[in-house]
C-alpha cells in the first residue's frame, strides 16, 4: 500500500502539490497577522474577548475542505475522466486497494499540510505576541500536550470529512461536483449566520464524519461492479 | 483443443441495449488473431471485457486456462493491452512512463525500457513529456509499453490508428518477430484490413455485437476467396440464368452491370455459353481472388462505411 500510495504522489507531481500548500499557509499566516497587527478588527468591540484560536481554525479548515477537496477531484475523479484509471484497472492490482491507495495519498498528504499549516500559523501568532499586544486575546498554549491532540483530532476530522464531497463528485462524475460539495461542506461546518454557527457542534461533525466513512466504504465496495467507460 | 483465450457466450448489456451478444471466441497459443468488424460492432466491448475493465453480463472468459473471476487479478500479470486508444500521464516523459508500468506490473527486468524504446524507436523522444508526442509517437509508447513486461498475451485495440505507412509496417513487423521469436499469442483489433490480412493466422468478424465467423487464413484462401467476376448488359435475365439454368445460388449483384459468382465449380466457358444461348451479352468475365477486405464486407454488409 505504502508503494501505491507513493506511486500515487510521483504521478500527480506532489512537488506542485507541496508548492501549493506552501503558498496556502504562508498566505494564511500573513494574513492572520495581518489582521492582528493591522488592527483590522480594532472596530469590532468584543474583539478583546474573543480567542485568536476560533480564528485560526477557522480559516485554515476553510482553506483546507477546499485544498483537500480539489485533490480529491485531480487524484480520483479527473483520473476516471482522462481514463488514467481505465490503466491502473488493467494492472494486476485488486480495485479497492487502488482507489484507497489514491485516497489515502490525498488524507495523508492534506492531514500533514493541514497540521503543519495550523501550527506554522499558531506560532507566528505566538511569536508575534511577545513583541506587541495583538486585538485578540491568545487562548492556546503550544507547551502543552493538549494543544498537540486537539491539533491532530481537529485536522483528522476536517480532513475525513472532505470525503463526503469525493462521493458526489464520483456519482455525478464530475470534479466541479466535488469542489463544489467541498464548498458546501465549508460553509456548513465553519459559516455563520449571525451567532448562529456550527462550528462548534460536535455532533455536527459526528455526523459528518460517519457520512464519510459511509461515502468511503460505498465508493470502495462499488468499485469493483463498476464498468470502465 | 485448448485455447490460450476462449469465451463461453460472452454477452454484454447495457442500459438494456446488447453490445455482445453470445460470442465464443478461440484464440491458440502463439497465433495471431485479426478482430475485424465495422464501427461500433463490438470489438472494444469484448476486448474491455477480456482486460477486466468490464464484467460480462453473461457467460464466461477462460484465460490461461483459468475461468476469470471478478477477483482475477494475477492474469492480467501476463497480458499487455491497448484499449481503445493508449493512455498516459501527460506530464511525465515517455521513459517515466514506461518505469511506472513496471512498478505497477512488478516487472523489474534491467534494461527493459530502454529496449522497449529502442524497439519502438523511440530512444531520442524518451526524455520528452507524453504531451509533446504525436498521435503516432503515442501509439507506438502504448505498444512499447504493453510488450515492455514480456506478456504471454497482447490485446490490441486498433494499434494502428495514427501511424504512417512506414510506422505501420515496422508495427507489423515488430508483431510478426513478437509472435515468433518470443511466442507471444495476438489479438488485434483492426479495420486497416490489409494490416491484418498479412500477418493474422485467425480472423474473428464480428458484426452488431455478434460474432459471424472465425476462420483460419488459410481456409480463407482456400474456401472463399476466389469467384468470377461477370460483367453484362443485363444482370437481372443474368441473374436468372445464373439461378435457374445453371442452379447456382453463391452469387452476387454487385451493380447495374457486374456480378460476382462465388459457386464451387463454376467454369467461365459453361456460364459464357449459357449466357450466350439465352441471349445475354457478355462484356468480361474473368476469374479473380476476393481479397480480406473484400471477404469482411461480404459478410458484415457494411461497404459503405469502408468505401
Amino acid at each position: 500500500m505504502l508503494k501505491l500510495i507513493r506511486l500515487e504522489w510521483k504521478k500527480n507531481r506532489i512537488g506542485k502539490d507541496v508548492r501549493n500548500a506552501v503558498i496556502l499557509a504562508l498566505c494564511l499566516g500573513f494574513f492572520v497577522y495581518s489582521v492582528e497587527f493591522f488592527g483590522i478588527t480594532d472596530e469590532i468591540p468584543e474583539a478583546n474577548s474573543i480567542g485568536i484560536s476560533a480564528f485560526i481554525e477557522l480559516l485554515t479548515n476553510m482553506s483546507f475542505i477546499v485544498f483537500c477537496g480539489a485533490m480529491l477531484a485531480s487524484y480520483i475523479v479527473g483520473a476516471y475522466k482522462n481514463k488514467t484509471m481505465n490503466l491502473m484497472f488493467s494492472y494486476p492490482i485488486k480495485r479497492q486497494k487502488i482507489l484507497l491507495s489514491k485516497m489515502l495519498a490525498v488524507w495523508i498528504f492534506n492531514y500533514a499540510a493541514l497540521i503543519l499549516t495550523k501550527l506554522a500559523v499558531y506560532g507566528v501568532i505566538l511569536i508575534g505576541s511577545r513583541r506587541k499586544e495583538f486585538v485578540y486575546t491568545i487562548d492556546f498554549r503550544m507547551e502543552t500536550p493538549g494543544f498537540y491532540i486537539g491539533l491532530a483530532i481537529s485536522s483528522a476530522v476536517m480532513v475525513s470529512i472532505c470525503f463526503a464531497a469525493l462521493f458526489v463528485g464520483l456519482m455525478m462524475k464530475s470534479s466541479k461536483a466535488v469542489i463544489i460539495a467541498s464548498v458546501l461542506l465549508m460553509f456548513v461546518t465553519q459559516g455563520s449566520i449571525g451567532d448562529l454557527t456550527l462550528s462548534n457542534s460536535g455532533g455536527l461533525f459526528a455526523v459528518l464524519l460517519l457520512i464519510s466513512f459511509v461515502c468511503v466504504v460505498l465508493s470502495l465496495c462499488t468499485v469493483e461492479k463498476r464498468d470502465m467507460l | 483443443m485448448s485455447y490460450l483465450l476462449q469465451t463461453n457466450h460472452l454477452t454484454k448489456i447495457i442500459g438494456g441495449k446488447e453490445l455482445v451478444s453470445d460470442v465464443n471466441i478461440h484464440l491458440r497459443k502463439g497465433e495471431i488473431y485479426g478482430f475485424l468488424g465495422p464501427n461500433g460492432a463490438g470489438k472494444t466491448s469484448v476486448m474491455k471485457m477480456l482486460t477486466n475493465l468490464w464484467k460480462p453480463t453473461e457467460g464466461a472468459i477462460e484465460l490461461f486456462g483459468e475461468t476469470l473471476q471478478k477477483d482475477s487479478y494475477e492474469v492480467l500479470k501476463r497480458m499487455g493491452s491497448i484499449i481503445e486508444f493508449p493512455v498516459f500521464y501527460e506530464r511525465m516523459s515517455g521513459r517515466e512512463n514506461l518505469q511506472l508500468h513496471c512498478e505497477y506490473m512488478g516487472y523489474y527486468e534491467k534494461g527493459c525500457v530502454e529496449k522497449a524504446l529502442e524497439l519502438l524507436s523511440l530512444s531520442d523522444a524518451a526524455n520528452k513529456p507524453v504531451k509533446k508526442y504525436s498521435l503516432g509517437m503515442k501509439q507506438r509508447l502504448g505498444i512499447a509499453r504493453a510488450v515492455l513486461s514480456r506478456p504471454e498475451l497482447l490485446i490490441l485495440d486498433e494499434p494502428a490508428n495514427g501511424l504512417d505507412p512506414s510506422g505501420m509496417k515496422q508495427i507489423r513487423e515488430l508483431f510478426k518477430m513478437l509472435c515468433k521469436e518470443y511466442g507471444i499469442t495476438l489479438m488485434i483489433s483492426t479495420h486497416i484490413l490489409s494490416e491484418i490480412e498479412s500477418i493474422a493466422d485467425t480472423v474473428g468478424v464480428i458484426s452488431r455485437g455478434k460474432l459471424l465467423e472465425e476462420i483460419s487464413m488459410k481456409e480463407i484462401r482456400e474456401r472463399n476467396l476466389a469467384y468470377i467476376e461477370l460483367s453484362v448488359e443485363n444482370t437481372r435475365k443474368t441473374a436468372y440464368i445464373l439461378t435457374e439454368q445453371l442452379g447456382f445460388g453463391n452469387f452476387k449483384i454487385m451493380d447495374e452491370r457486374n456480378i460476382r459468382i462465388y459457386e464451387e465449380g463454376a467454369v467461365t466457358g459453361k456460364i459464357t455459353n449459357a449466357l450466350a444461348m439465352h441471349g445475354v451479352e457478355v462484356n468480361a468475365i474473368g476469374k479473380k481472388t476476393e481479397t480480406l477486405e473484400d471477404y469482411f464486407l461480404k459478410m458484415t454488409e457494411e461497404g459503405e462505411a469502408y468505401a
